[in-house]
């Protein structure tokens, strides 16, 4: 009979051979192999892969970073960075490190579309959408009116469009509002000849007011790599950066000295420091007329002014009298333009200090000579206003144009006022040459799928902010993806079958001509992946201080937030892309405290949020006028007295799934101002009022 | 690896490119911190004073490689254990078993279990590099110190009759040493004079994190700033800082 101690046995007996066996142990290895290896998961290419590295410059990183992009099977899987390459000596911005993956965002355009009439988008051949094209530029010629707009910063994409907007009979050709145009336009109130540049690389003492000059200002790969390699581990300090902002950002972060000045008083501060060193040595010739306006604004004045503490401008002003190359750079914290009035001030301050045109200065650089004959000059280029243009004609005060043309720009997401919105519905016919289906292209009558810069023949000239004139050219490390082709092919196509011919069939071409014209170097070299650089300099014979301009900025420093009320500081990462790149899939990782869960983060120091009435977690609305974004309150005491820090390059609408749902748009908060005495339009965001939601 | 944390800016650059390098997905939602891989995170360190006062450094923290890893003790199955020629713990992830003991183990945080399957948007598997495998759902994963680019750096060696265990340094380096503009990340071998490595972690300034639990680590951190140094490990307040 089977009974209880039987029973015992059997299970004893079992339990023991389970343990001896090794079926169960093996099997349960095999299973939770063989559950793993699903199908879906990608496999990688293993064996003997063939690998290409080719050396080419950024353009999706407005730091134009050297890049090599390493091939697998012809198959681009890395962007490297370029140890010789003069913008970047190899390092890699976050953005320009995730642009190989960039090339499949779910956002990218893939085909040509066409907006139909009840405002859905459908997809068109190539041929359809230049005959389109040639129809709407013929049309636009006859005229006289096409309204180009460029997301460029750098390269002779500016020429070709410029050229066809002057061929047209129009003068409206623009660029996005950057700080390279309120630094021209300083220049240019003060007379200066060539383009203002700052040899960061060479400097021991380096003053940055509101330009991220470790994050997102200029040529930052290469001038990070400069102030790294000036800093050793263990070594002597060979280069320091003071940084004046109302944020504690990165670059504040990797600076000796953070200045909190806050939002909106850059010129009091800068006054501050005229003041100091007109005090302590002789100013030089011409400039008895700006110590005298800075006479009222001494450390204490010019301290209480800007929120800091009056030491803090004497320290400042006592450390660059001291340095051998001290070097003042000044900007905005978006970089997408601030006024020039404190521009001037900042290039004064470099005169004062003897630097111009010295090594570790700001240095007059040379501007090589257009490829296209009707193309723009580039001091033109960069007069070109576009806002005030949109404004213009939202007000009713312009005829908006017959044929409106975006080329890698989302004005639209980027820029503050709603003057843009009006004069793409107002035109005759809009077109948007993008890569990705972003807001801008949402509302053009025709979007057509741009090559990205590694898809494509392209170049960098002298990007902003460097301190010696330089060329790169940009390869192509594949073929565009999908149906997207490079624009200035298609503008010269289109152009010339249009009537409108500019003397080049492809935009390669181009690029050889201006090779021609920029002299010195051969075509071959540069596509090997050097670059043309030039330490020429342009002689500065006279310059005058615009005397009226800062007179009037001095008199326009905003008071300190009312009550209940903060000012905006606006934080910027060169992770968070472009406002055409959008954020990258590959740099969502490094979204920090800028957003906490769908929400934007309001960031405050304890006091502020003390004051204002607020806690840390708390849902608030922020509003300027009558445009309002939410944001979660996050306290941080790395922000100046009364305002909040937001981060700049969220709130996207119709992007992709990494960025829709992700924070609010901060530049809904501004709107545009235009600034006394240069007529320059600006952004200005108001102090906004808190509401809890 | 000697990371000096007064170059750190926080940009995130190193993060990519480790990202790019060893072929982890791209998240979604890269705030949520339990379902998110991040071989080499950068946090934001803080000195606790208030504005004006406040300072701030980032804190960029990649696998220790712990001389005595306290992970490679616990796990069950062997898949990971600690190399004893170039000293990098090494991850199996064919042979994880997914228990995530090692992860309970870590004092540092710095593996990471993939609770799904890696997702890429439609056409990005075409930029995966041929070097390091995918990994499935169920498995932990963690920093190499790109393994493979030292077994590339061995291989090449070897082709050319050179002793592979004596590299010169820039032979094997790290995606992301490498993608650092500031240079803030040194990289070699310790035990090698000619490295800058070796001189660097003899600074009065180099630390290492939590350095009393007898980890041994060889990530070291440096900076000239004692508050940053504090942050090391949890001093009593009487207690002095190294350096």
């Amino acid at each position: 009979m089977f009974d209880r101690r039987d029973f015992l046995k059997f299970i004893g007996g079992g339990a023991v051979g389970t343990l001896a066996t090794p079926v169960i142990w093996q099997g349960l290895d095999d299973v939770s192999i063989w559950t793993q290896n699903w199908p879906w998961i990608p496999r990688i290419d293993k064996g003997n892969n063939k690998n290409v590295y080719v050396r080419t410059t950024s353009k999706l990183c407005p730091s134009a970073a050297g890049l090599r992009v390493r091939l697998v099977n012809g198959r681009p899987v890395r962007a490297l960075g370029d140890v010789d390459h003069p913008l970047s000596r190899g390092g890699l911005s976050a953005l320009a490190a995730a642009e190989v993956q960039l090339l499949y965002s779910p956002a990218r355009l893939r085909r040509p579309l066409k907006r139909s009439d009840d405002g859905t988008y459908v997809a068109i051949s190539w041929d359809e959408a230049q005959s389109i094209l040639t129809e709407k530029l013929a049309a636009a010629k006859a005229q006289k009116s096409l309204f180009c707009l460029s997301g460029d910063e750098n390269g002779t994409m500016n020429e070709v469009l410029s050229a066809l907007t002057a061929r047209a009979g129009s003068n409206d050709f623009y660029m996005m509002p950057s700080d390279a145009q309120s630094t021209a336009a300083a220049w240019r109130a003060m007379g200066g000849t060539g383009r203002v540049g700052y040899d960061f690389a060479n400097s021991d003492y380096v003053l940055a007011v509101g330009a991220g000059v470790l994050e997102n200002w200029g040529p930052v790969v290469a001038n990070r790599r400069a102030w790294g390699q000036a800093r050793p581990a263990d070594g002597k300090l060979a280069m320091r950066v003071a940084y004046a902002g109302p944020m504690q950002n990165n670059t504040a972060a990797g600076a000796d000295l953070w200045l909190p000045v806050r939002p909106g008083a850059d010129t009091a501060f800068l006054l501050g420091l005229v003041h100091e060193l007109a005090a302590s040595g002789s100013v030089p010739e011409g400039f008895a007329p700006l110590k005298d306006l800075a006479a009222k604004w001494d450390a204490e004045h010019a301290a209480a002014v800007a929120g800091i503490a009056p030491a803090s401008i004497v320290r400042v002003a006592k450390e660059l009298r001291e340095a051998k190359a001290p070097l003042v750079i000044v900007g905005s914290e978006t970089g997408q333009g601030c006024p020039a009035a404190p521009v001037i001030l900042g290039i004064a301050l470099n005169i004062m200090l003897g630097r111009l045109n010295r090594d570790g200065g700001m240095r007059a650089l040379p501007v090589a000579a257009p490829a296209l004959e009707q193309a723009m000059s580039y001091d033109r280029m960069m007069q070109q206003d576009f806002m005030a243009a949109a404004a213009a004609m939202a007000a009713g005060k312009r005829a908006a144009p017959a044929l409106f043309l975006a080329y890698e720009a989302n004005p639209v997401y980027a820029m503050p006022a709603p003057g843009v919105d009006k004069l793409i519905e107002d035109a005759g016919f809009s077109v948007s040459f993008s890569c990705f289906l972003d807001e801008t292209a949402r509302r053009c009558d025709l979007v057509l799928p741009a090559a990205m810069g590694l898809e494509r023949f392209d170049d960098v000239v002298t990007p902003y902010g460097v301190g010696e004139a330089v060329y790169a050219l940009s390869v192509p490390v594949a073929r565009p993806l999908f149906e997207a082709r490079a624009a200035g092919d298609v503008l010269l196509t289109c152009a010339a079958n249009a009537e409108m011919k500019l003397g080049f069939s492809s935009y390669l071409n181009v690029l050889r001509a201006k090779v021609r014209r920029i002299g010195g170097v051969e075509w071959e070299t540069l596509l090997k992946g050097e670059c043309a650089v030039t330490r020429r300099v342009e002689p500065v014979l006279e310059l005058a201080l615009p005397m009226q301009i800062l007179k009037e900025a001095a008199q326009a420093v905003p008071d300190k937030p009312a009550k209940g009320a903060l000012a905006v500081a606006t934080v910027t990462k060169r992770a968070f892309g472009t406002p055409d790149s959008g954020l990258p899939p590959f740099a969502t990782k490094l979204v920090g405290k800028d957003i906490a869960g769908s929400a934007l983060t309001a960031r405050m120091n304890r006091a502020t949020a003390e004051k204002a009435g607020l806690r840390e977690g708390q849902m608030i609305r922020l509003s300027a006028g009558k445009a309002s974004i939410p944001a979660k309150v996050v306290l941080f005491e790395g922000v100046a007295q009364d305002s909040v820090a937001l981060a700049a390059g969220f709130g996207h609408t119709d992007f992709d799934s990494f960025n829709d749902g992700k924070g609010a748009n901060v530049m809904r908060l501004f709107s545009v101002v235009e600034e006394p005495g240069t007529g320059l339009a600006v952004w200005s965001c108001p102090d906004v009022t808190v509401a809890k939601a | 690896m000697v990371i000096d944390l007064d170059k750190c800016t926080g940009c995130g650059s190193c993060m990519v490119a480790c990202q790019a390098e060893n072929n982890v997905a791209p998240a979604e939602d890269g705030t949520n911190r339990i379902k998110t891989l991040n071989w080499m995170t950068v946090y934001q360190l803080s000195n606790g004073k208030t504005f004006p006062e406040h300072d701030t450094a980032y804190l960029p923290r990649p696998c220790m490689q712990c001389g005595k890893p306290s992970c490679v003790s616990v796990c069950p199955v062997v898949a990971t254990a600690k190399d004893e020629n170039g000293g990098i713990v090494s991850q199996i992830t064919p042979r994880c078993i997914g228990c995530r003991y090692c992860m309970a183990s870590c004092p540092y945080h710095a593996r990471y279990f993939n609770w799904h399957d890696p997702v890429w948007p439609a056409g990005m598997e075409k930029t995966l590099t041929p070097d390091v495998s995918v990994r499935p759902r169920g498995v932990v994963e963690k920093c190499t110190f790109c393994h493979h680019r030292w077994q590339a750096a061995k291989d090449a060696a070897y082709a050319q009759n050179r002793d592979p265990m004596k590299l010169p340094e820039d032979a094997y380096q790290t995606a992301c040493t490498k993608a650092c503009p500031n240079g803030a990340i040194t990289f070699g071998d310790v035990k090698n004079p000619a490295h800058k490595v070796h001189q660097l972690v003899k600074s009065p300034n180099a630390f290492r994190l939590l350095e009393r639990l007898g980890t041994e680590p060889q990530v070291w951190y440096m900076s000239r700033r004692e508050w940053v140094r504090r942050l090391g490990d949890n001093y009593l307040n009487n207690e002095i800082t190294k350096g």
